[in-house]
């Protein structure tokens, strides 16, 4: 059984590039209070816009973000959005999520204020299914985002894992 | 984006069970019956679990893991990760006969997520990951990394 030290069997370093910053507008939030697995709301997203290195456009009205806040305090994120590219294309876009700070910040968020992105950790793992030739790269690889919550939604910087 | 190591993971896969065409792609389970783990905050070893894999019509192999991990103090950790592979169809043919091949010459890349009730360990049920695999002969080795 190989090693950990055996350095030729060892997998590709991890690295990654920018892929694209999606900033999400939101409207009011939906609270469906207390369930079994913690507290749900859902943030239906009016609009937004996107652009990156490669690819660029708009988040069409629709979709949504699933909102758990877990037992442990972590809030779990689950959206689901359609992007259109200046030539039209659309992306089936998804990532779940984790975000948690200390409670100062997370008051900060209740009251609809800016709060520095180094206070909190709010990390995605996008997907992305397209049927459009020129983006099929997106239905290939895998990805992470570094979120930022703003009073009226949120911006997400999606970096390509290489 | 920045990251650090959490650990190396190696698993052992049993012959694998082809299930053939399904609705999805092409179905074939992974059982992993052993393996070892290692990095700076834990150890340990594979209890066991699989790895369900999809290939898709555009000949991307999807992944789709659940193994339970026990930490060498006797912590349980649930582990499940979604994941890619892919790469020229000769590194594929090669993987397929059991070959070992250069790592970046295919991508396989993952997104595990943790959970588990031990204190010790609750940080793996707060975090975000990202890992590069390694398909070795007798299963897979990866590198499992924190986003931070």
């Amino acid at each position: 059984m190989p090693t950990f030290e055996d350095e030729g069997k060892r997998p590709a370093e991890i690295t990654s590039r920018p892929l694209l910053t999606v900033k999400i507008i939101a409207a009011p939030l939906q609270k469906f209070g207390a369930i079994p697995y913690g507290v749900r709301s859902f943030v239906p997203v009016a609009g937004g816009d996107f652009e990156g290195p490669r690819l660029r456009g708009k988040v069409l009205p629709g979709g949504g973000d699933w909102l758990l806040l877990r037992s442990d305090g972590v809030l779990e994120l689950d959206l689901r959005i359609t992007l259109e590219t200046d030539d039209h294309a659309l992306i089936y876009m998804t990532f779940q999520g984790l975000r948690h700070g200390p409670p100062d910040v997370i008051t900060a968020f209740s009251r609809g204020e800016v709060v520095d992105p180094a206070r909190y950790y709010f990390r995605t793992v996008p997907r992305f299914e397209t049927s459009a030739e020129a983006y099929a790269f997106l239905n290939r690889i895998v990805a992470i985002g570094v979120g930022e919550t703003r009073p009226d939604g949120a911006v997400h910087r999606i970096d390509e894992i290489l | 984006m920045t990251s650090r190591l959490l650990m190396m993971l190696q698993v052992v896969v049993s012959p694998p069970q082809k299930l053939g065409a399904v609705p999805h792609g092409t179905r074939v389970i992974a059982p992993i019956m052993s393996g070892t783990f290692e990095g700076p905050r834990l150890r340990g070893k594979v209890l066991g679990g699989g790895d369900w894999t999809l290939s898709r019509s555009d000949a991307v192999l999807e992944l789709d893991l659940r193994i339970t991990l026990e930490t060498d103090d006797g912590a349980l950790i649930s582990m499940t990760s979604f994941g890619l592979r892919h790469g020229p169809p000769e590194v594929l043919a090669a993987l397929t006969r059991g070959e070992s091949v250069d790592p970046s010459s295919y991508y396989f890349r993952t997104a595990p997520r943790f959970e588990t009730s031990a204190a010790k360990y609750a940080f793996l049920n707060r975090l975000v990951a990202i890992a590069s695999g390694n398909r070795l002969p007798t299963g897979p080795i990866y590198t499992i990394n924190e986003i931070l």
